[in-house]
């Protein structure tokens, strides 16, 4: 886009100002929002796009009143890095049927955040495989709720079955410290991958995803075997 | 649903009021807005005054500081798209200045990355 550089150009007062952002996913109920909160200097926003934005343009909506709008609202934070930067956290919509909003959404982030919750483990294989698909980097936070079985990370790799390089990290979402260092993982990460003169092709799109998840009991490991669909 | 509480009669509510500020344009590319497009005002408040509520209050949220789409959207209570058609209008007036989020790149900026990771680690 030629105009954006001649507009700042001859607009000195945006100046270095730059928005980024990074993207906060997951199943439904993994803690996006929460971990949003957690890190944010600002209260979360909301903002709703419409479902009809999908893909196509839509030239006129005159008479829209006697249509049916379905909207889809978008969680964001935003944490002020300095005078010039801004970083904004976008939760992603958690449910299949918002899966075009992530693709404006994706679009120059820097990376992602996928979070799990080890109890439903299957919830984030879509938001793995969206990113794996479009060479997204993204790292893994296993959000530590109470109650949860505890696994170790090789376990969750393995349950996963993701690239050996994407670190997976534990958290508790609701904690700014432990939300900070997730963001610290992620970014450290991206840096390595930056730097990388290759990094490897992304995971093979495509290839069924099974989750072996070890569910420890008392008297035995049991192996529960969950197969992703597509 | 937001807006909700304000669904009274003056108020066709929140579904249509956000094409009827727009007078039912919504979706062409305008400027390529996205949601992290940046938009600055860069006329004085006095310039402001004929101009309708939604524009006016467009261009107070960005008096002082650059402000993204998305942002505008949640202040306002409106949808992104309706933003982008009231912001393009008034790029197109020359009462915005507006900078796109940086260009989807085949390899990420190291210095950029480098900033934020030591923006992160001062929180």
């Amino acid at each position: 886009m030629v105009y954006a550089n001649s507009n700042a150009l001859s607009h000195p007062d945006l100046g270095g100002a730059q928005a980024v952002k990074i993207l906060i996913s997951g199943g439904f109920g993994a803690g996006k929002t929460t971990m949003v909160s957690a890190i944010s200097e600002i209260k979360p926003l909301r903002t709703e796009e419409r479902l009809s934005q999908i893909g196509a343009s839509v030239d006129d909506l005159t008479g829209v009143a006697g249509k049916t709008t379905t909207t889809v609202a978008l969680d964001f934070g935003r944490i002020t890095i300095s005078p010039e930067v801004v970083l904004y956290l976008f939760g992603t919509p958690g449910q299949d049927r918002f899966w075009f909003m992530w693709k404006e959404l994706s679009a120059g982030a820097l990376g992602a955040v996928v979070l799990a919750d080890t109890r439903r483990l299957t919830d984030c294989f879509g938001a793995l495989d969206f990113f794996e698909t479009r060479g997204i980097p993204f790292i893994v936070a296993v959000n530590c709720f109470d109650g949860a079985e505890r696994y170790d990370e090789d376990e969750v790799r393995h349950a996963l079955d993701i690239d050996s390089r994407v670190p997976v990290v534990f958290c508790d979402a609701r904690q700014r410290s432990s939300s900070k260092q997730v963001l610290v993982r992620l970014l450290e990460y991206l840096m390595l991958a930056a730097r990388a003169v290759t990094f490897g092709p992304p995971r093979l799109a495509g290839r069924p995803r099974a989750a072996c998840l070890l569910r420890k009991s008392r008297d035995h490991l049991d192996t529960h075997v969950v197969a992703r669909h597509g | 649903m937001k807006g909700a509480a304000s669904f009274g009669d003056g108020d066709p509510g929140p579904l249509v009021r956000p094409f009827a500020v727009t007078r039912g344009r919504a979706g062409r590319d305008l400027h390529g807005l996205d949601i992290l497009t940046l938009v600055m005002t860069a006329r004085p408040e006095a310039e402001h005054a004929g101009l309708d509520r939604e524009y006016r209050e467009i261009l107070r949220l960005c008096q002082h500081r650059a402000l993204s789409i998305a942002e505008i959207a949640a202040h306002m209570d409106l949808l992104l798209a309706a933003v982008k058609v009231l912001v393009s209008d008034l790029i197109d007036n020359g009462y915005l200045i507006h900078r796109p989020p940086p260009a989807v790149m085949a390899r990420p900026d190291i210095n950029l990355l480098q900033a934020v990771l030591d923006g992160v680690r001062k929180l």
